[in-house]
């Protein structure tokens, strides 16, 4: 895991030094690309504070713990563990929510349990699908998303349905 | 999209309004300040990207890049147009590496370009994809097992590899077989 963390300084300097060798002006370069990170966030802004309110109500108003508590039912029958029904719920909003749940069900069942690692599969193999259509989307006017968001949101559920398989036979 | 808003906001709302009324507008500031305070991050995280990705464009290494990637590229997204297959493959290579916050730049710029090129096809296909996480090291979850004092911190990577490989074949193969149809 040590060569991991070599890895992104090595990439800068392998580009920069090509880049040099090639005299490509790098402060104006690497300004010029800097350039476009403001209306790049400006663009994102408003998709992305409407999905974080709405995820952040969904939260408070205890609608995703209704929904978890009717929806555990079904997910038992595809094998998911209840335990896991809140955090298959979240993950598709929040990003930070899910992170914050996952480290409750660690220390909670412990690391290496079975609840344990399901949840780091189902965490680890799943995406905030919501926040990723809402940002990449954000600059165009095309907005037919919802056949893609739930082929995304189908893809995910089947990921933890067979994650939750793999963790029972490995 | 507007549906789906539609329906989780007024449903949320509705029960607010039936369990704890004062909740309501708390929960929506909440949610605006997480969106303030992330979008600083993520401009931190985009300047130095953005700073690179253009450095790599200079210099002409992302043509090349893109040359070599382009006849796999072509066929994943059914575009022709290079420099928008470029962004898009480099948007799965850094998705891939997991190197935090550069693929949202160049999937975003790349959606962009797909769509103006009225590509929606490659612009689902590549939301699908990154929708469905391909990471062969998910460091977030290492970590969090590392600090719940796991024995075998490792443990997980097969099966979410295994699950998340599914994951994104699967969303892969409906994409071609819901959204290509409109323009095959």
């Amino acid at each position: 895991m040590k060569y991991l963390s070599l890895l992104i300084p090595l990439l800068f300097i392998a580009v920069l030094l090509y880049a040099a060798v090639k005299k490509v002006k790098l402060y104006d370069s690497f300004t010029a690309g800097i350039k476009g990170a403001i209306p790049l966030i400006v663009s994102i802004f408003p998709y992305l504070a409407a999905i974080l309110m709405l995820s952040e109500l969904f939260e408070q108003s205890g609608l995703s713990a209704i929904l978890t508590g009717t929806l555990s039912p079904v997910f038992d029958f595809f094998g998911i563990p209840p335990e896991l029904s809140k955090l298959v719920l979240i993950k598709p909003f929040s990003g930070s929510g899910a992170t914050a749940l996952l480290s409750e069900i660690l220390s909670a069942y412990g690391a290496d349990s079975y609840i344990g690692r399901c949840a780091c599969v189902c965490y680890g193999s799943s995406e905030t699908v919501f926040y990723i259509s809402a940002v990449y989307f954000a600059g165009v006017k095309y907005k037919k998303l919802a056949l893609p968001v739930c082929i995304a949101l189908a893809a995910n559920f089947l990921t933890v349905v067979f994650g939750c398989l793999i963790c029972r036979v490995l | 999209m507007n549906g789906i808003f539609a329906v989780i906001f007024l449903c949320s709302a509705g029960l607010c309004l039936i369990l704890d009324p004062n909740c309501f507008l708390p929960a929506l500031l909440s949610g605006g300040q997480k969106a303030a305070t992330l979008s600083l991050s993520l401009l931190a995280v985009y300047c130095v990207w953005l700073g690179f990705f253009q450095v790599l464009a200079d210099c002409g290494l992302a043509g090349k890049l893109s040359g070599a990637l382009h006849p796999l590229s072509k066929r994943l997204f059914r575009s022709t147009d290079k420099e928008a297959t470029f962004l898009a493959t480099s948007n799965l290579t850094a998705n891939l590496l997991g190197l935090p916050g550069a693929p949202t730049p160049l999937g975003i710029k790349a959606v962009e370009k797909f769509c103006k090129a009225g590509n929606y096809y490659a612009a689902d296909m590549l939301f699908v994809l990154n929708a469905t996480s391909l990471q062969l090291l998910p460091t977030t979850v290492i970590a969090l097992r590392i600090a719940a004092g796991s024995v075998s911190a490792y443990d997980i990577l097969l099966p979410t590899l295994l699950a998340t490989l599914l994951s994104t074949v699967l969303g892969a193969l409906l994409v071609r077989l819901l959204c290509g149809r409109k323009k095959a």
